[in-house]
């Protein structure tokens, strides 16, 4: 009521005339009034309605929106942004701003299309839908609290039952009294002026500082994930619910449970949390007694080096098991903390052709593989592995052929040990094999060496001297090639 | 200007040389309005209204309670256990995300194929959708045992750890899905709301109902330029709300469908999840808009009709999830696969057959009812029917999780016992939901109120074109 009072009393310089707004009691006189308007040439005109009339867009002559477009746009934008996402985040490594990181999940490719549709589709929805929104907001200039048609009483009923045509005063040739006359002669019951007052058009000053603030505090919670992610800490983690660190269980040296029947007394008889060993059991690292035939190693010899454990020798040097096996290729100097190898069998493993077969199954299981079937070692594996150390995706030392001269002259002791605990990539079975087969292959080995050695075709001593020999030949005669 | 029917006329006869009227009440543009904005201008909501608050307030109360304990004591206060880690949150979540469909199906897919009928209903059915999601996301998002580092299930960058989500993890997919349906589904609701909010603004007598309309509202003028953008934003909104809807429930069932489990490696999976959504959604429309047009006096604008066609939705998405069920069994026989064949017997005939069976007669027999007129349009059958549909459609969901109950392992065959805490919060989550509902039809426009003008215009078109005056008799 106020403000229509201000409407009528308060004229002064800071208010201008920019429309004239009529009133419309249905959307069939207000359809012919849009008609009118246009045919009279009429532009800067704009019509109200409480829903949307249709056939208004023609009578108006509003052109269609490029809204759809801007969808469309956002959409297929969104197509790219949500498969690259995928993609550069499962499927690279090492590069960009943030690295990816690789799953390899079950063995599928780092990236396959049908596994990421789901992601896209629903990127792209989300996109779209923002885009259809924010964009009708846009090209309708809203939010617009300040609206001088708001100060007028009588455009209230807009949202309810009234329809209204609005004629710009910024058309050529407005005259407010013609303009009125035309309205009335529409079909209008009623006629107001639209005045824009620009006193109070402004927005509140601390509006500006509020939305300011608002905004760097939305930036607060992603920039302090960011951090805490990024971060390292000395500090305990915080646990709501510590329960994983403290379980509820029962350690070992400790009381045992209570009965759930009486609660004096305990579960068990001895009260204890733990029981003793089953008679038989072997605890991990004893029942190495037998040296000899666990460990391939000559019986006394062992109290003469320092390593007077059962941790074997190998494994005390294994922290430098690259270089050793680069050692091994080249020229093998014995290291001092090498033990004295067994150089026959044990006496316990029985020489004879069962032992033999048993030696070449468990060697086609487990050595094949990479030594492969004829010890050539040209096994599947190792085949893949040069391949793909030829393109430089993994790193591999050769699986030794058994016919090199090195392995040839092994004591049958160490081959046992390098089944047993592995040597340069090769990695130990002592866990996989039981002893007696270990022995089983160490004599198939010696079989498989044998048939080489002495064997009526080409002694392989020759062979291998003739390489030397022809690797030197070639040496010399380069030599002589670059002298002359 | 009476532009509507009276109210006694019955506009569930179908007489194929008419359009039957959709709003009744010899109501015109300002009766429409003033029956709209009646709940949210009374000084006084009617009395049944605050006693349906103060229950819902308090099961929402007792919800946020046990959330605190399940923070503080972990996941085990529920039932969850070997060989069934999916316990009811999981069941909850299928539950509440399917229910939220039949909202957007009503807003989106019925807009595309001009339903004018949706328009009374679809505001609250978006609003239904909107507070069933948030029910359903907030079941797995408590499920993932450290809340606090929730934001690792989105692809966040961080500065050194290089740790990304796995985008090929069906669980990852929920994430997008339900995520994006709830913000396309706030999207679409709000701004459809945006003319009526203006309505509001226009209506309110005090300052501060003035600001909060006035600033919801964004300065809503009705211009036609604006009319014209935001009818062609709308239209593509549902566009894009159509598939998304078709999707979220596809994706829900991928969660099973995806692993290599006997009952749930199947690819009926998706379809017979969506019809299942849809049923039990159209369920929940009735239920809630059946008491509620009575509450707030809307009968002349949710007529008999409206109830009656949802009905008839509900009544042939019901024998599609019936025949899916069938179907399932056929396939488990056909596959010739043991375990599948042990999967499906004991659904039925295991320990849960009492489950199977009470899911078979709710979703299956009882929506049969329908066939007949006089039931499918009485009002206390259409809210005992809806109730139970979706009582059957939680069943159907327990069913399908239970199918772990008995895996490839005999030894480690058990029975599923939920704990108080699960049912409690199940109960709690209803209480979530109505609270929600309550406040929406106390404080927003629950009708779509310009579209519902619209859809008048449109009738009163029809009733001059075919030659009969506006009360709708020749």
């Amino acid at each position: 009521m106020s403000e229509s009072m201000n409407n009528e009393n308060s004229r002064n310089a800071n208010r201008k005339l920019i429309g004239l707004l009529g009133q419309f009691d249905d959307p069939g006189t207000l359809l012919q009034a849009c008609h009118s308007a246009r045919e009279a040439g009429l532009r800067k005109i704009d019509a109200y309605t409480p829903f949307p009339v249709h056939g208004i867009e023609q009578a108006m002559g509003i052109r269609r929106t490029i809204l759809p477009f801007i969808v469309l746009f956002v959409g297929l934008g969104a197509c790219g942004v949500g498969i690259g996402l995928q993609w550069f985040t499962n499927a690279t490594e090492g590069w960009g701003l943030w690295s990816g990181y690789q799953f390899k999940i079950s063995g599928k490719p780092y990236f396959s299309l049908p596994a990421n549709i789901p992601v896209t589709f629903e990127i792209i929805v989300l996109s779209s839908a923002f885009a259809a929104f924010l964009g009708m907001l846009a090209l309708n200039r809203l939010p617009c609290l300040a609206n001088p048609l708001h100060r007028i009483p009588r455009f209230r009923s807009v949202t309810n039952d009234r329809f209204f045509l609005s004629l710009g005063a910024d058309e050529n040739g407005f005259d407010s009294g013609t303009a009125r006359d035309n309205l009335n002669r529409w079909g209008a019951t009623d006629v107001e002026e639209i005045w824009l007052d620009e006193t109070d058009h402004r927005m509140p000053a601390f509006l500006k500082t509020v939305a300011i603030l608002g905004l760097i505090l939305l930036l607060v919670p992603p920039v302090m994930i960011y951090r805490a992610r990024g971060m390292t800490s000395r500090q305990t983690r915080l646990h709501v619910n510590p329960d994983m660190d403290f379980q509820v269980k029962f350690l070992p040296q400790s009381l045992g449970p209570i009965s759930p029947d009486n609660p004096k007394e305990f579960f068990f008889p001895h009260k204890r949390s733990g029981f003793a060993p089953v008679p038989g059991t072997v605890p991990r690292g004893k029942g190495m007694d037998d040296i000899e035939f666990k460990r391939g190693i000559q019986a006394g010899s062992l109290e003469d080096h320092q390593t007077a454990s059962s941790t074997p020798a190998v494994l005390a040097s294994s922290g430098s098991r690259q270089e050793s096996g680069q050692q091994e290729g080249a020229t093998e100097p014995e290291t001092p903390a090498e033990p004295d190898w067994l150089t026959r069998f044990p006496a316990s493993v029985d020489i004879n052709e069962q032992t033999l077969l048993r030696g070449q199954e468990q060697y086609n299981i487990n050595c094949a593989v990479c030594h492969g079937y004829s010890g050539e070692g040209n096994g599947l594996v190792n085949q893949r592995a040069l391949g793909l150390v030829i393109n430089g995706h993994a790193k591999w030392n050769t699986a030794r052929s058994l016919y090199d001269p090195e392995v040839i002259n092994q004591p049958v002791g160490r081959i046992f040990d390098t089944i047993t605990n592995g040597r340069s990539m090769m990695g130990p079975y002592g866990s996989r094999i039981r002893p007696a087969d270990r022995w089983a292959i160490v004599l198939y080995v010696k079989a498989l060496q044998e048939t080489r050695i002495n064997s009526p075709q080409p002694d392989p001593n020759t062979v291998v001297a003739e390489a030397g020999d022809s690797e030197s030949g070639t040496a010399t005669d380069d030599a002589a090639a670059k002298s002359e | 200007m009476a532009t509507t029917v009276d109210s006694l006329i019955d506009n569930t006869i179908e007489d194929p040389t008419r359009r039957a009227p959709l709003v009744t009440g010899g109501l015109d543009y300002d009766g429409v309005t003033d029956m709209v904005s009646a709940p949210a201008e009374e000084a006084r909501p009617p009395r049944i209204w605050f006693v349906l608050l103060a229950i819902s307030a308090s099961l929402t109360g007792i919800l946020v309670a046990l959330i605190g304990l399940l923070f503080f004591k972990g996941v085990g206060v529920w039932g969850n256990n070997n060989p069934v880690y999916w316990g009811w949150p999981i069941v909850n979540f299928v539950f509440w995300v399917g229910i939220g469909h039949a909202g957007t199906l009503i807003s989106a897919i019925l807009f595309l194929f001009r339903q004018h009928w949706r328009t009374s209903i679809n505001r609250a059915a978006e609003a239904m959708t909107i507070f069933a999601v948030i029910c359903a996301g907030m079941f797995p998002g408590i499920h993932i045992g450290r809340v606090w580092v929730f934001y690792w299930l989105f692809p966040i960058p961080s500065e050194h750890l290089d740790m990304w989500p796995q985008f090929r993890s069906p669980l990852l997919w929920d994430v997008f899905a339900v995520s994006t349906y709830f913000t396309v589904s706030l999207l679409f609701w709000y701004m459809g709301m945006v003319p009526d909010l203006a309505t509001f603004r226009d209506r309110s007598k005090t300052r501060l109902r003035k600001f909060v309309y006035g600033v919801l509202s964004l300065g809503w003028s009705g211009s036609a330029r604006h009319w014209h953008r935001y009818e062609v934003a709308y239209t593509i909104l549902a566009a894009l709300a159509t598939p998304l809807v078709l999707s979220v429930h596809t994706i829900v069932s991928f969660d099973f469908a995806v692993s290599i489990i006997p009952g749930w490696h199947t690819t009926i999976f998706p379809p017979y999840f969506v019809a299942g959504a849809i049923f039990s959604g159209f369920a929940m429309v009735v239920t809630l808009l059946v008491p509620m047009r009575a509450i707030f006096n809307l009968k002349d604008l949710i007529t008999v009709r409206h109830i009656e066609n949802m009905n008839k939705i509900i009544m042939v998405t019901g024998l599609m999830v019936g025949t899916a069920y069938s179907i399932e069994f056929f396939i488990a026989w056909y596959s010739a696969n043991p375990f599948e064949q042990f999967a499906f017997q004991n659904r039925a005939f295991g320990p849960y057959w009492w489950a199977y069976l009470t899911m078979f007669t709710c979703n299956v027999f009882v929506p049969q009812l329908f066939w007949f007129k006089r039931i499918r349009t009485s009002m206390i059958w259409s809210v005992i029917i809806g109730i139970l549909v979706n009582v059957g459609m939680w069943f159907e969901r327990f069913v399908i999780v239970m199918t772990l109950n008995r895996g490839y392992l005999p030894s480690s065959w058990s029975y599923f016992r939920p704990s108080w805490v699960d049912i409690m919060m199940f109960i709690g989550s209803f209480g979530l939901f109505m609270t929600l509902f309550l406040l929406f039809c106390r404080f927003l426009p629950v009708l779509a109120m310009s579209e519902i003008k619209g859809t008048m215009t449109f009738q009163r078109h029809m009733a001059e074109a075919g030659g009969y005056d506006e009360s709708g008799n020749h």
